[in-house]
């Protein structure tokens, strides 16, 4: 009985929400025009930015690091790899959201597939954080080697330092991400295992 | 304006009230409605050329503007640029008694999970359950149950 008049009111006060709002006009020409401008969303615009720095970043490595400062083409060869990996997995991703329809899916559905991507995109520091220390080890040690041995240590420990710090706080902000895409997934598996 | 943007603008103008209360209730403040009704807006667009009207055209505004404001990330900077919408009111600070009962409406709602949230929002709008079910994509009976743990929740929210 208490059940019904608490819904009851609810209903009352959603009816009244109602009325305040047919009073309103709320829209203006400007914001129908805007939303029908904005042909990329944002998520989709910022995996093309990535695609395209990977991409780029094999012809300008090879210039950068080949001819400008030595290093070996082994070394170029494996960034390069290692970018193409990236842009692989970014376009991999960037599909399961560029979907114009995701959002006239149902809620489940939909929700299932960002979170998907979410997760693609949270578990993927746990290859690309181990894989950028190598990188920069690396890196350190191809002009350690150029240097004949004479290397700046404060450089060289600094972006060690540095180096640490960052994978420390980007791996924190991993698991903190995962466990809350986890709840996400949790709350639709029990919502779907109610039928 | 071609045939498919004034069907749109249409569109639009009619369920204004539905795409309103929904990114209101999944809001903290009046800056939150204003970002969420102009994401639903391009999200509403992005899908009106496919939509065919297979579903009931508020069927599907539901569907996308629910989706917009469960799935949106709340983390990313906020577009101070954006144009505003055109409201006399401001429902987290006007203090009549009429806004006094939606803003307990919205306290009432905000602490339930996402999809519960919209499954409660689709029933006080008097949505059977098949069509609730629609939306999220569970079943009626799915709903049925959802709802009864749903009502047993406010009983306890009024209770403490």
């Amino acid at each position: 009985m208490q059940n019904d008049m608490e819904l009851e009111s609810m209903r009352q006060q959603l009816d009244t929400l109602k009325e305040k709002l047919n009073q309103q006009d709320i829209l203006n020409d400007h914001i129908i025009r805007r939303s029908m401008k904005k042909d990329v969303n944002n998520i989709t615009r910022h995996y093309y930015i990535i695609i395209a720095i990977g991409l780029l970043m094999v012809p300008y490595g090879y210039w950068c690091f080949v001819k400008l400062c030595g290093l070996s083409y082994f070394f170029w060869i494996v960034t390069s790899i290692f970018m193409l990996i990236c842009v692989g997995a970014t376009f991999y991703n960037s599909r399961k959201i560029s979907d114009p329809e995701l959002m006239s899916h149902s809620l489940v559905e939909a929700r299932k597939k960002v979170a998907s991507a979410k997760k693609f995109e949270s578990n993927w520091l746990l290859f690309g954080i181990p894989a950028v220390i190598l990188w920069i080890s690396w890196f350190f040690y191809e002009i350690y080697q150029i240097q004949g041995g004479d290397f700046n240590n404060g450089f060289f420990w600094g972006g060690c330092v540095g180096g640490i710090i960052g994978a420390v706080c980007g791996i924190k902000m991993h698991f903190k991400t995962q466990r809350q895409y986890q709840e996400v997934i949790d709350q639709i598996e029990e919502i779907v295992a109610e039928n | 304006m071609t045939a498919l943007e004034r069907q749109f603008a249409q569109t639009v103008a009619e369920q204004k009230s539905t795409i309103y209360t929904v990114c209101y209730m999944f809001s903290q403040d009046a800056d939150e409605v204003n970002d969420l009704f102009q994401e639903v807006l391009v999200n509403l667009w992005k899908g009106f050329e496919s939509f065919e009207h297979r579903s009931d055209i508020r069927t599907w505004v539901y569907r996308v503007a629910l989706n917009t404001c469960i799935s949106i990330d709340r983390k990313k900077k906020r577009r101070s640029s954006e144009v505003r919408l055109t409201m006399d009111i401001n429902l987290f600070e006007d203090r009549d008694e009429d806004t006094r009962q939606v803003d307990m409406l919205h306290k009432r709602i905000s602490k339930l999970q996402p999809f519960d949230r919209a499954i409660v929002l689709l029933w006080l709008e008097n949505l059977s359950y098949e069509e609730i079910g629609q939306i999220v994509g569970i079943t009626a009976k799915n709903v049925s149950v959802r709802l009864y743990r749903i009502r047993e929740q406010l009983k306890q929210m009024s209770n403490d």
